[in-house]
């Protein structure tokens, strides 16, 4: 059942005769933040996404029950999901000479897939080559944000000023107090819960209610508190106590069983971009989308080599058209605003559009994961089950390492995503050696009573870290695609030691036993955080944009997605990239109506 | 609806009613079973892929894997056996499906080996010695009944903690519900 029935708002004509204010490439994070804004200035947007706008009520189904599914939540026979296995032995394009119908990214492969199936590109369609990376990708209004991880943090002056800091890579040209306003608006506009803990490096969010930790989570709270470390519920893009200015979105009811990973939330709870940016753009009356347009060109003035308009070819009748815009604003993800740049070649832009600096697709970076522990709160073992889901997520341990300390091995930091209690399924089942009678008691036993968590690491932004786009390969409609140099260094593989003992010890202080360890890095990409490969920065022989996400090289150009970001951070980027485009567009309407644009 | 971020009060009653009954806690084990096979039960009709004598001795296998105890029903009850079959049905993986022809066939020639006869013929202990066989080396198994053990077993564990009696009479899973008022859990102090 949905609670909320109201309607996406009517599409207006799109009228591709007429030039508009601007025209947005992505309906995601980035691309509904970027039209939220302008409209709301009174601008005139289009905006294209490559995919469809889906039912999405109909495609989550968060609270199906799993026999309620003809095949328990997994996608129809004929699909197939990339696991590490095949993302490591092989390289891309890795939907290459599949037996396979249907080939998807990792996500979803186990409990999820039917949920997602239209959601994700199929990767048949969309080949890349290159260094193993699972690039996952979803081509529908919203992007990502139909089926992101939650987790909303904010960044601070330990990331933009890293290089200060620890002298490696460049500082961003902004400062927290430049973006700390903006979090603020991000934070009220589309809601956030969690607990303030006053951390200089994990500034806190104008919160709503938090969801609550239970026995385990408190236990190893309590114990890092010993020694100065921090155990927070989980910080998440989820409006608790409802939004008035929102009539697409309902409060959380802490229903669901949100570890349902790719997860969604149909009553839209969790932000998403199309209910939380794009529907309340809409009833402005100033923004007009198109769906199914896959745009492979910044189309550019011959005389001012300015941005015109967008070329695209619609994905399902495969015509060519023009948008055409005063204002051109990529925000199709980071590789795919970074792939636009790259075919948008020209007499005056012979490297790509504002390449000038050649960093187009280089410094990219991400966020390393993988590596980490699973513990038994021997207390819990035999007790009654207690509901411990139905939140948007577990914990979170912010980063610690390199705050005071220097680390011999690495730079930077990392950290901890987690969660324990009774979920629907007993993960810990295919763990349980056996069967029987004792094979089924010691699951009923045990369920609940573990903890896990995993870390997120900072990968370094390097120059020999980069895309370019593959001279031979084409995807499904003809557009070159993108091919991958990029490889994790030392500097990950260190940190992903520590994470690893670190975790050991956070466990065994607080009394937990240890009964599982994962030092496995996992593939390049697997975070789904890439980031860097048109970083912002005040020079333009060594970045791409300026602060405001503005070209440099082309002044009605912005790029407001992920690529902008100058390092990774090692805290989930989807609130500093709404943060980031809000600044921007706030600067951009103003810009515009002084016409500098 | 002036406020759609407001749940209504009726809307409220019958969610919240639809969650009570689903969880079937206070039915019996039989009626438990009878609802379950609703939705990919017990194999009431012929099975589909499987031959009649595969499926009896896989629905068997099932339940050695995960019994009827005092707690709760086993996997006969929940289906196992037809959800399994139903998934090798419709899959379009030869492979796959070639991997339990064989793999059952396996069990048989296990059963034989060990006891001299079929495996449903065999006494409860000695089914059980079989499985134990196929068992032994779980986290590295060699051989092809071994091998067959990983998957029959993934396949059960899955069909079972999937189920109506899995998720609510064996597990008691109380999440998948409306909370009104506060999460569940304690406060962040």
């Amino acid at each position: 059942m949905t609670l909320v029935r109201v309607p996406p708002p009517l599409e207006q004509e799109v009228d591709l005769s007429k030039t508009y204010d601007a025209v947005i490439v992505g309906s995601g994070a980035a691309g509904g933040m970027a039209a939220h804004v302008l409209t709301t200035y009174g601008l005139h947007v289009l905006m294209l996404e490559a995919g469809k706008k889906l039912p999405i009520e109909q495609e989550l189904r968060s609270m199906q029950w799993p026999y309620d599914h003809p095949r328990r939540g997994d996608a129809p026979p004929g699909s197939h999901h990339l696991s590490f296995n095949e993302y490591t032995i092989r390289t891309p394009p890795y939907a290459k000479g599949s037996a396979f119908k249907h080939v998807y990214s990792y996500v979803g492969g186990w409990s999820g897939s039917d949920y997602v199936k239209n959601i994700l590109v199929d990767e048949k369609d969309h080949p890349y080559t290159g260094t193993h990376y699972a690039w996952v990708r979803a081509r529908c209004l919203g992007g990502k944000t139909n089926i992101w991880g939650r987790l909303a943090l904010r960044l601070s002056d330990y990331d933009f000023k890293a290089k200060s800091h620890d002298g490696y890579g460049e500082d961003w040209p902004i400062s927290y107090a430049d973006l700390a306003p903006y979090y603020d608006k991000v934070d009220l506009y589309l809601g956030i819960s969690g607990v303030k803990e006053n951390l200089p490096h994990l500034p806190d969010s104008q919160f709503q209610r938090p969801s609550k930790l239970n026995f385990g989570e408190v236990k190893l709270r309590e114990s890092l508190k010993k020694t100065g470390q921090v155990l927070t519920p989980y910080r998440a893009g989820v409006t608790t106590d409802g939004l008035k200015h929102n009539r697409y979105r309902s409060k959380c009811y802490g229903r669901g069983a949100c570890d349902r990973r790719p997860g969604g939330c149909d009553i839209h709870a969790v932000f998403d971009s199309p209910t939380g940016l794009i529907y309340p753009a809409m009833d402005t009356g100033n923004l007009t989308i198109r769906p199914n347009s896959t745009a492979h060109e910044v189309l550019v003035d011959k005389n001012t080599g300015r941005a015109r308009g967008v070329a695209f070819v619609d994905s399902v009748t495969r015509k060519s058209y023009e948008a055409k815009a005063k204002v051109v604003i990529l925000a199709a993800s980071t590789l795919e605003s970074t792939r636009l740049l790259l075919l948008s070649r020209s007499p005056q832009h012979p490297n790509g559009l504002g390449n000038s600096s050649g960093h187009v697709g280089h410094n990219f970076c991400e966020h390393v994961m993988g590596p980490g522990v699973t513990g038994l709160i021997k207390e819990l073992v035999g007790k009654p089950h207690t509901l411990d889901d139905g939140r948007p997520g577990g914990f979170y341990i912010p980063r610690f390492r390199n705050l005071k300390d220097r680390q011999p091995g690495f730079i930077r930091g990392y950290g901890f995503e987690g969660n324990s209690g009774h979920s629907m399924f007993p993960a810990h089942v295919m763990d349980t050696p056996g069967f029987g009678a004792q094979f089924k008691k010691t699951v009923r036993d045990h369920a609940g009573a573990f903890i896990s968590m995993g870390a997120f690491g900072e990968v370094l932004p390097r120059y020999e870290s980069y895309v370019d786009l593959d001279p031979e390969l084409k995807d499904a409609w003809g557009v070159p695609v993108l091919r991958f140099h990029y490889q994790f260094s030392d500097n990950e593989r260190k940190m992903a030691e520590d994470m690893v003992a670190t975790g050991r010890e956070m466990l065994e202080a607080a009394g937990i036993e240890v009964v599982g360890t994962d030092d496995k890095v996992l593939t390049e990409g697997w975070s789904i955080h890439e980031l860097g490969t048109a970083r912002m920065g005040n020079d333009p022989k060594t970045s791409v944009l300026n602060q405001f996400q503005q070209s440099h090289d082309v002044r009605n150009l912005f790029v407001v997605d992920g690529s902008s970001h100058v390092s990774a951070s090692c805290q989930n980027p989807t609130w500093t990239i709404m943060a980031l485009a809000w600044r921007s567009c706030d600067h951009l309407a103003d810009e515009f109506r002084k016409g500098n644009l | 609806m002036t406020d759609p971020a407001e749940l209504s009060r009726r809307e409220m009653i019958s969610t919240t009613a639809a969650a009570l009954v689903t969880p079937l806690v206070n039915l019996g084990a039989a009626r438990a079973a009878r609802a379950a096979g609703a939705a990919g039960g017990p194999c009431e009709l012929a099975p589909r892929f499987l031959t009649a004598a595969e499926y009896a001795l896989l629905d068997e296998l099932t339940e050695l894997i995960i019994p009827a105890d005092a707690h709760s029903p086993g996997a006969r009850a929940a289906g196992v056996a037809g959800y399994i079959d139903g998934r090798l049905a419709e899959s379009l993986e030869p492979d796959w499906q070639a991997l339990w022809r064989s793999g059952l066939q396996a069990v048989e020639g296990l059963s034989r080996e060990l006891n001299g006869k079929p495996f449903l013929e065999a006494t409860p202990e000695q089914r059980v010695a079989v499985l134990s066989r196929m068992a032994a080396s779980e986290p590295d198994p060699k051989t092809a009944a071994e091998r067959f053990f990983a998957e029959l077993k993934g396949q059960t564990v899955r069909g079972y903690y999937t189920s109506k009696i899995g998720i609510h009479l064996d597990q008691e899973y109380k999440g998948n519900v409306y909370q009104r008022g506060e999460f569940a859990g304690y406060d962040a102090k």
